[in-house]
């Protein structure tokens, strides 16, 4: 036979707001729908119900009774938000879970009597707790975790784990076969007839569940037709509407509408930690990591400014993916008030690793996706990775992958021997310079200066020989920032070349390049090359 | 326990016969090796965990090859490492003639000395246990850094059992530096006698021990370096 819970959020808007705002949670507060005059109180808590708000009551009433109430309006954001948490915590406990409504959710609960078998009683007690009490009790506390009041019902079809979860004490767990009897007593409003069927069935007298079942079932339908029929069967614990699975969303989100914008940014981080915080929670309960952070800003008075964050590795560290949006804020400013925000977390499996015994430690992969974000946030895109061959001939050529090391083998083992090759440190760009060469030997360098200064006007004195139409070209596009490139100036000692380099040559920006090995008097063995398209001399690498 | 059978400790095939043969693969303190020979007979035990070594070297003394190298033998031991590439200098291409394992290496490259300094920081509780901080060549842009930022690093990589690299163009940890090697008169050496025919061979320099815990200092070794296939 079918078993299925039924978890409820009682008051759920409000709920959906105290989980987002939990400072929120001992004072007066009040969830309101509509605007002006017409707003209405939806939900209140607690100490505004002792003094007498009621849901329906206007809001100029309830703060006639509460000076002090604290109204928020509905927030169908935060409520969709708390919805997806609600099934989600469910999906942790059962893989078949429907979305009953806004704070409903069901769970086919066949074949969990094997995790959960009954906990033997504290204190010396008689007797095993029931296994479906058990469960009952682990999805209070897991939903409560996520700071989701709920209640907790247990049968045989959806009606009466329903009508359960409406009671107290909670769990409530109806047994298999019991749900007419658990129902009967029950006045008739739980079944929640329309309001003509409830006049009628008024008038006939019948006041509890149980009255409307003994009746004849052809008698009650041929009365009040199909609706009857139905109403019927459900006093006599009979559903048959099957649990329908939902199927899981492609990404989590979190979010909420704010009640006045915003115009700076730690404020709006304040806020944005709260909701990254669930976001992170959310995602562990699931076992993933968020891959991509995408950012929904609405602004006022009407617009929405979106943002997308790639992250180098999953990770559902909430300091660092507040970095990031920090960083990318400071960086792409909305230009308007942001009068609301949702976070989407674009979730992906984190990197699993096997570590080894005996051979070197593997890196973490929680703690390795976790340093990336960090290096990414501080760095940027672009400047964490792997390197990675590319192809060409040019020798400033690179290419960055995503850093996934391999797994390190299962015993340490010697490393071969050095080749010592020398190495060349590689300026990108590459720094133009002035070259004074000798013609009668085969146009090899014998003389480096860096370029001067635009700005200043040249020295004549100064002037090296170099060909006017090297000079002339120019490259003002090229040249790095200041301070930026190595100063070097003197007499070539030895040069070695040329060496002809041609790429790309069926392209509109052809390379060609004639590169020199130079050492000069004064120390330093350099990469030079004279480029043939623009015919400007560069020094683009160092041998070190 | 030396002797006992390996089986009878863990059913792996590790191709090792007793306890003691796993032992001897290890290497001193779990020292990170140097496979370039002027330098290890320098560090004979290796690069320690825990500590900070400081690489001096003026333009053409080697220093980035060494660096290379360093990064080369850590990798083939299996052990992810970091470059963190202030003058963005790194040849993806010429480091895996040097025998760089391009998976295991995470290139960073920051913009500035502060984001070098920080991003070493992060490397290092990351649980990287090499770490090299590349400041490129002079001037340094940004300076040398505060002695206080080193000695930050010093104690980051010995709570964290990481080797802090830091080969700099001139003396910048100070203090905090437990090891300092000195590359001096990189001089290259040329093969034929005039363009075309000549060729560049590779250089030869003198790395010195400056500085070290528990060895005599201005222990010094001749380091060749011959320039690979082009």
């Amino acid at each position: 036979m079918n078993r299925i819970a039924c978890a409820a959020c009682p008051l759920f808007p409000l709920a959906a707001r105290l989980r987002a705002e939990p400072e929120l949670a001992g004072e007066a507060l009040a969830i309101v729908e509509g605007n002006g005059q017409a707003a209405r109180v939806l939900a209140a808590t607690r100490a505004a119900r002792r003094a007498g708000v009621r849901p329906g009551s206007t809001l100029t009433q309830a703060r006639a009774l509460v000076p002090k109430l604290v109204a928020r309006a509905r927030d169908i954001e935060c409520e969709a938000t708390a919805q997806e948490v609600l099934l989600e915590t469910a999906e942790t406990f059962s893989p078949r879970v429907e979305d009953g409504g806004p704070g409903v959710a069901y769970l086919d609960l066949h074949g969990l009597d094997r995790h959960y078998r009954g906990k033997e009683p504290a204190h010396g007690g008689i007797g095993r707790e029931e296994p479906e009490r058990e469960l009952g009790k682990a999805l209070l506390h897991a939903l409560d975790r996520e700071r989701l009041p709920v209640r907790v019902g247990i049968a045989s079809n959806k009606l009466a784990a329903r009508t359960a979860a409406s009671l107290f004490p909670t769990p409530t767990v109806v047994p298999a076969g019991h749900e007419p009897a658990f129902l009967a007593p029950l006045p008739l409003e739980r079944l929640s007839p329309s309001i003509e069927i409830a006049e009628t069935l008024e008038r006939w007298g019948l006041r509890s569940i149980g009255e409307l079942a003994r009746l004849p079932a052809a008698e009650v339908a041929s009365r009040l037709g199909e609706i009857g029929r139905e109403l019927h069967a459900s006093a006599r614990g009979l559903d048959l509407r099957p649990l329908v699975p939902r199927s899981a969303p492609p990404d989590f989100r979190e979010g909420m509408m704010l009640e006045w914008p915003l115009v700076n940014l730690e404020p709006f981080l304040f806020l944005a930690r709260a909701a990254l915080d669930r976001l992170c929670r959310r995602l562990e309960t699931q076992g993933l990591g968020c891959a991509r952070l995408e950012m929904s800003l609405r602004l006022e008075p009407d617009g929405v400014y979106q943002r997308s964050l790639t992250l180098p590795s999953p990770t559902r560290d909430t300091k660092t993916l507040l970095t990031l949006v920090r960083l990318d804020l400071e960086q792409h400013t909305p230009g308007a008030p942001v009068v609301g925000f949702a976070l989407t977390a674009q979730p992906d499996r984190p990197r699993a690793a096997q570590l080894s015994i005996f051979g070197p430690a593997a890196l973490s992969p929680e703690r390795l996706a976790t340093t990336l974000a960090r290096l990414f946030a501080l760095l940027g895109p672009g400047r964490v990775g792997s390197p990675a061959l590319a192809d060409g001939h040019r020798p400033e050529r690179f290419a960055l992958a995503d850093f996934r090391p391999p797994p390190p083998p299962r015993v340490r083992a010697q490393p071969p021997r050095a080749r010592g090759l020398l190495a060349v440190r590689v300026l990108r760009p590459a720094v133009e310079i002035e070259v004074n060469t000798r013609p009668a030997a085969g146009g090899s360098p014998a003389f480096l200066r860096p370029v001067r200064p635009p700005a200043l006007p040249a020295d004549p004195r100064a002037v090296v020989a170099v060909p006017s139409r090297q000079r002339s070209a120019a490259a003002a596009g090229s040249r790095p920032a200041a301070g930026a490139s190595p100063r070097i100036e003197g007499a070539v000692r030895v040069a070695s070349g040329p060496w002809e380099l041609e790429e790309g040559w069926w392209t509109e920006a052809p390379v060609r390049r004639e590169y020199w090995d130079v050492e000069l008097d004064g120390g330093g063995l350099y990469r030079i090359y004279r480029d043939r398209e623009s015919d400007l001399w560069l020094l683009d690498g160092i041998y070190d | 326990m030396s002797a006992v059978p390996l089986h009878q400790l863990a059913p792996l095939d590790l191709g090792l016969q007793t306890a003691r043969d796993l032992l001897e693969r290890r290497t001193p303190d779990d020292a990170l090796p140097i496979t370039l020979a002027a330098l290890a007979r320098l560090l004979p035990a290796g690069l320690r965990r825990g500590e900070l070594y400081e690489l001096v070297g003026d333009r053409s003394s080697g220093r980035f090859s060494v660096v290379l190298a360093l990064l080369a033998a850590a990798g083939n031991v299996g052990e992810a490492t970091v470059l963190i590439d202030l003058g963005d200098h790194f040849d993806p291409q010429d480091a895996v003639r040097a025998g760089v394992v391009l998976e295991r290496l995470l290139w960073l490259r920051p913009a500035d000395p502060k984001q070098a300094l920080a991003a070493a920081e992060t490397a290092i509780s990351g649980g990287f246990p090499l770490v090299v901080c590349d400041l490129g060549t002079p001037p340094v842009p940004g300076g040398r850094g505060a002695q206080s930022h080193w000695l930050r690093l010093h104690a980051a990589a010995r709570s964290h059992r990481a080797v802090l690299l830091v080969s700099t163009p001139y003396r910048a940890c100070g203090a905090a530096a437990t090891t300092v090697l000195e590359a001096r008169g990189g001089r290259a050496r040329w093969r034929g006698d005039a363009p075309p025919h000549r060729l560049l061979q590779g250089i030869g320099s003198r790395v010195v021990l400056k500085k070290t815990r528990g060895r005599v200092p201005e222990s010094a070794a001749e380091l060749t370096l011959r320039r690979g296939r082009l």
